[in-house]
């Protein structure tokens, strides 16, 4: 059993719709520390790695984009509709969560400890539920789609686990910018409630002068 | 108007299907370059290119620059909520695109006096930018980042040093103190942490006010920092194992990671991190519970037994846990625990037996498979007790078959095989339940892989009534069986095996139903199957065959009525060989030499010469087949909690393993080959065994490494010793190399040395030594010899690895480590089912009695013993449970004079040493004495 010295935990995170299609999937190159070749891309007269996929993976088996999609659907014939929370799937260890019309897993290497992986995953669907207002379907996931990279990126940073408490995941996401209608900004939401606890303030204002 | 439909309403919406990629480009470029910027149109555009990245698609370098250079412009904005999703979409274009250093000041400025919510985001985007170049400019930012008293920020910073450690490691191990402060700090979120959203508003006291992430971050990079010092490592995990200094359960795991690899490599320290371990056995997180567990399973062999039972109670305690993952990675460790130690996990038999209707179907089948291993340990004693417990699970089992998935039985199917092969007293519940599987409903992979099972039964189980009723289960399984290829290798079997059985006429019935019933490829399966009982069983059986068979002679295929008119002639004409044979080519070899024969044309004067492969004879092949199996039990045990990769691994690993004892006999071939071309030897005669794998007479990391491989010519009484010299000084030419081997045997005698003339750095070579041996009359054939290496040593002097000529270097002698000629050299391992009727028969009985050194339990004196004398476990004598004190190991092996030589090992441990009576036969004479002699 090789251990896992490093931070880099987490192989990938993956959004997969109700026909295993993805909405969202990101591998996490994870460098070896000790390595000197350096995973470099930043001079100028670097232009080597250009043409690279922009999802590299030093596992072999993910380096390419069609491998990435024969995994995701393989992986999603053996996950979908039975929900088991965790799998060992081709030298991986996969835990995952379905809801609605889709499904949320995180992949990690086959040694990982196996609770840490699934608490990671239902941390981030929780914060995820909590951001997409307890409806975290297709659509939604599409509409708010800033929020949900958001939200990924604040718990896993290139397979680093950076938070696992969904509050905190929570409050660190951003809502998208009010939109600017040239100063003049109704918030229907807002201004319903004012008039309901105006209404209801008014109301036991009436009911206690009658008493 | 809801507010539901309003929010649809909005600008959001249209992203069901994946937007266009040039269409998103263009309106990048556009918006991103307006001014004023729009910040929620961009940050929707932002998304959307996110989108695409995440999807797959990716953007060419120039395009990609491109947009890199749009995006830039956003930082005029000052929307936090704008720019956290920019630093997002940098990290993503940083891979492809150029110019990424223009955007540093930017980044820099924001962690100066950026606001609180983009500052992290920013922290960790600047790693991505920054070169080994420009590192040093941020160093100062980074150090205050990681001392910062928000915890988000800290992590963000030890985070992103972390990134750097490939690149800058130097510039990153500045920041050692400051780690060590984080880690022992104590950091609270700001009070506006959980402003963003209104779903906290009402809940603000009960929000967690620190999670210590920063610790495990910190502690991350630390290690990476110190790794290469024991001694800082060391300190580093008492301090930090000490109370709760560590208070996050990620840095507990993390700590747990670094104290196992600590004790890899210095086993000594176990004494002292012991306790630590243990401690964390009892935590209130369960995952780190997990972890500790994990890591003292995979060091068990250094702790004591007591020390053990409490990873079993966490373990117990954890199986009952509501969370699937955990329950998942418990019965995971203890599938693992039961293949070595079966009897370690007994305690936790009830609540295996609940687990075995679990919901989730990798624990239940992990619960079966683990069952089946503890009940074999439990049973092996104590009979009746035990082979209740058998039908108890195995009714279980039966209730479950209907509901599982065919991979999950698959695997269970293998279990109860290797089962069986363990404790073949048990294999009649075991076979039943097979072949009771058998006749349920199945597709083709299921019946196959219960066919092999039995298959494999039939094979090794030494027990012939058991070899009876499975031939007997699989003749009515193919009275109905729709797969034509299992038919055609059960019909192969039963032609194999029937002849040998008391009523080979009930086979024949069978047999000849087929006959009638079948298609065409069954049929002439079936017809080659009939004529074996003709060949071996003679007599009434044989005519009656013969009758049979001539009646195929008018089938409508031609393939039958060939195969029907061949066999027929061959039983007449009394061709036995022709039907039945006993032995087969190695057919490696045999590729080996017949390509190496069609390479080069000049070969083709001569004619191929079949009797230079090796034949091996059914007795041989079986040992190789039982090796190979029980290997692969093994190994796929071990990783038997990948359930549903276990199928397709066994599939490599039965390749992996069967190649390599393919391998063996091909290295054999090749050593011959290249011993053949050496004009000295070339009178030596056929090679009779070759040690295969060279041993280390020297460190792997001493400036020359030797390995040597022992050749035996026994025809022409001789040996010879090929030393392998690789020369690993990087300025220095050996030359003259020779090898001055001292036999302690008189009776060895050294014909001549054949040296090296010049080694380069880097290059290696042998050198032969061959030495007149002693016959097995002589008695005395062991010998041990001391080796030096002689040599003449010249320094490189320039960059092309040029000598000076004038140099006449100096001479020099180096000593090595002695080798061995034991008497495991002169036997291969063999097998045969029954070891019982082989030892009474064979004669030359010896007799020693001999204290294991070394040792100090059974289990590590079997293996030491069959290792020194090279012979195979039969009966499963190999495994020794832990608990008894005596043990009987029975072996058997082949010796290069072609005889057998049987081996009886009665151990005993008394008073902490290992003490032996061995007791060994032979069909040589005198080899059973060195038999006895040799064992240590």
């Amino acid at each position: 059993m090789s251990l896992n010295l490093s931070l880099y935990t987490v192989s990938a995170v993956l959004i997969l719709d109700n026909e295993g299609s993805r909405l969202y999937a990101k591998y996490y190159n994870s460098p070896s520390i000790e390595s000197s070749n350096s995973t470099s891309h930043t001079t100028t007269t670097n232009n080597t790695n250009t043409n690279n996929n922009n999802n590299i993976n030093s596992d072999p088996y993910f380096s390419t984009l069609q491998q990435q999609l024969k995994f995701e659907k393989s992986l999603f014939s053996k996950v979908n509709k039975v929900n088991q929370d965790i799998v060992l799937y081709d030298n991986h260890l996969i835990t995952y969560k379905q809801t609605n019309d889709i499904i949320l897993l995180i992949v990690a290497k086959i040694n990982e400890n196996e609770s840490l992986i699934y608490s990671i995953m239902a941390n981030l669907f929780e914060s995820l539920n909590i951001l997409l207002d307890n409806t975290i379907d297709k659509a939604t996931i599409l509409e708010k789609y800033d929020i949900v990279t958001l939200t990924i990126d604040e718990t896993i940073d290139d397979g680093i686990i950076i938070e696992s408490d969904p509050a905190i995941i929570v409050s660190r996401v951003t809502n998208a910018p009010a939109a600017q209608l040239d100063g003049v900004h109704v918030n229907i939401d807002k201004g319903l409630f004012d008039a309901f606890s105006f209404a209801s303030k008014k109301i036991s204002e009436r009911l206690q002068q009658g008493l | 108007m809801s507010t539901q439909t309003y929010k649809k309403q909005d600008a959001y919406a249209s992203t069901s299907g994946l937007p266009d990629k040039m269409a998103i480009f263009q309106e990048c470029l556009q918006q991103f370059n307006a001014s004023p910027v729009n910040a929620k149109k961009c940050r929707q555009l932002l998304a959307k290119l996110l989108r695409l990245i995440y999807y797959g698609e990716s953007f060419p370098s120039q395009e990609s620059t491109t947009l890199f250079f749009s995006i830039s412009k956003l930082f005029q904005h000052k929307d936090s909520s704008l720019r956290q999703l920019v630093y997002l979409t940098i990290k993503e274009l940083s891979s492809t695109s150029d110019d990424i250093l223009m955007v540093t000041s930017s980044i820099m400025r924001d962690i100066q006096g950026g606001d609180i919510i983009y500052k992290p985001n920013a922290i960790r985007t600047l790693s991505k930018v920054l070169d080994s170049t420009t590192v040093n400019a941020a160093e100062r930012l980074f150090k205050n980042a990681i001392v910062d008293k928000n915890p988000v920020i800290s992590s963000a910073a030890l985070i992103s040093s972390y990134n750097l450690l490939p690149n800058a490691k130097d510039v990153v191990k500045r920041f050692t103190n400051e780690t060590l402060e984080s880690i022992q700090s104590h950091k609270q979120f700001p009070s506006n942490q959980f402003q963003l959203h209104e779903f906290y508003g009402s809940s603000t006291s009960k929000l967690p006010t620190t999670s210590y992430m920063y610790q495990y971050h910190a502690l991350g990079l630390l290690y990476h920092l110190r790794n290469h010092d024991k001694m800082a490592l060391m300190k580093l995990i008492t301090t930090l194992s000490e109370g709760s200094a560590l208070k996050n359960s990620l840095s507990i795991i993390q700590l747990i990671r670094y104290i196992n690899k600590i004790l890899l490599d210095d086993e000594s320290l176990i004494i002292h991190l012991y306790p630590i371990l243990a401690g964390f056995l009892k935590h209130k997180s369960d995952m780190v519970e997990l972890e500790a567990s994990k890591t003292l399973v995979s060091l068990q062999h250094l702790i004591k037994d007591d020390q053990f039972m409490s990873i079993i109670t966490t373990l117990q305690k954890l199986l009952g846990v509501p969370r699937t993952a955990t329950r998942f990675a418990a019965i995971r460790l203890i599938n693992k625990i039961s293949t070595k130690h079966p009897e370690k996990i007994i305690v936790v038999t009830a609540e295996l037996e609940e687990l075995i209707n679990d919901a989730n179907r990798s624990i239940s089948t992990l619960a079966i498979t683990t069952l089946l291993k503890t009940m074999g340990a439990g049973t092996i004693d104590s009979g009746s007790v035990g082979g209740e417990s058998v039908d108890r699970l195995i009714s279980k089992m039966t209730s479950l078959m209907d509901e599982i998935t065919e991979d999950f039985k698959i695997v269970i199917i293998e279990a109860i095989e290797n089962l069986a092969l363990k404790f073949p007293a048990k294999h009649k519940k075991l076979v039943s339940f097979l072949t009771d599987l058998l006749r349920d409903d199945g597709t083709l992979p299921l019946k196959t892989s219960i066919v092999d099972a039995l298959f494999d039964l039939i094979k090794f189980l030494p027990d012939a009534g058991a070899k009876q009723l499975i031939l007997m289960n699989l003749c009515e399984f193919i009275e109905d069986c729709e797969f034509t290829e299992l038919s055609v290798r059960i019909l192969h079997l039963l032609g194999e095996e029937g002849p040998h059985t008391s009523n080979p006429s009930y086979y024949i019935r069978h047999i000849y139903n087929r006959l009638v019933l079948e298609n065409s490829i069954v049929r002439s399966s079936a017809v080659i199957s009939l004529a074996k009982f003709a060949a071996i069983c003679g007599g009434e059986i044989s005519k009656n065959i013969q009758i049979l068979l001539s009646r195929c002679l008018n089938d409508i295929d031609d393939e039958v009525r060939d195969r029907a008119a061949l066999s027929l002639k061959f039983i007449g004409g009394n061709h036995k060989n022709l039907i039945v044979n006993e032995s087969k080519y190695d057919l490696s070899a045999l590729e080996n030499k017949l390509t190496h024969y069609l390479n080069d044309e000049s070969n083709f004067i001569n004619k191929f010469d079949i009797s230079e492969i090796p034949i091996i004879s059914n007795e041989e092949l079986k040992s190789i087949e039982y090796n190979r199996k029980i290997n692969r039990l093994d190994s796929s045990t071990t990783d038997s909690a990948d359930i549903t990769e276990t199928i397709d691994k066994s599939k490599d690993n039965d390749k992996s393993i069967g190649d390599s004892v393919s391998n063996d006999l091909l290295k054999q071939q090749e050593y011959a080959q290249e011993l053949s071309t050496i004009p000295e030897f070339s009178n030596y005669g056929k090679l009779s065994k070759s040690t295969i794998t060279p041993i280390y007479l020297t460190e792997k990391e001493n400036e020359f490494v030797v390995t040597v491989v022992k050749h035996f010519f026994i025809e022409s009484k001789k040996l010879v010793l090929q030393y392998n010299i690789t020369n690993t000084l990087p300025r220095s030419v050996l030359q003259d190399i020779s090898v001055i081997a001292q036999p302690d045997n008189e009776l060895y005698e050294e014909d001549f040395i054949i040296p090296i003339n010049e080694l380069k750095p880097d290059q290696n070579g042998i050198v032969y030594v061959s030495f007149s041996t002693p016959t097995i009359e002589d008695g005395d054939i062991l010998v041990a010899f001391g080796n030096t290496v002689a040599y003449t040593n010249k320094d490189i002097i320039d960059e092309d690895g040029n000598v000076d000529p004038r140099d006449d270097g100096w001479s020099d002698e180096y000593q090595i480590d002695d080798l061995e000629v034991s008497a495991g050299d002169f036997v291969t391992p063999l097998y045969n089912s029954n070891f019982t009727a082989l030892f009474d028969q064979l004669d030359n009985y010896e007799t020693s009695v001999v204290t294991i050194s070394g040792t100090d339990t059974l289990e590590n004196a079997v293996t030491k013993l069959r290792n020194s004398l090279n012979l195979l476990p039969l009966d499963g004598s190999d495994y020794v449970p832990s608990d008894s004190t005596s043990h009987i190991l029975k072996l058997l092996g082949k010796d290069v004079w072609g005889g057998k030589v049987v081996v009886s090992a009665r151990l005993a441990v008394t008073g902490g040493k290992v003490v032996a009576k061995l007791e060994a036969k032979s069909e040589t004479e005198t080899f059973s004495s060195i038999i006895t002699g040799g064992a240590y």
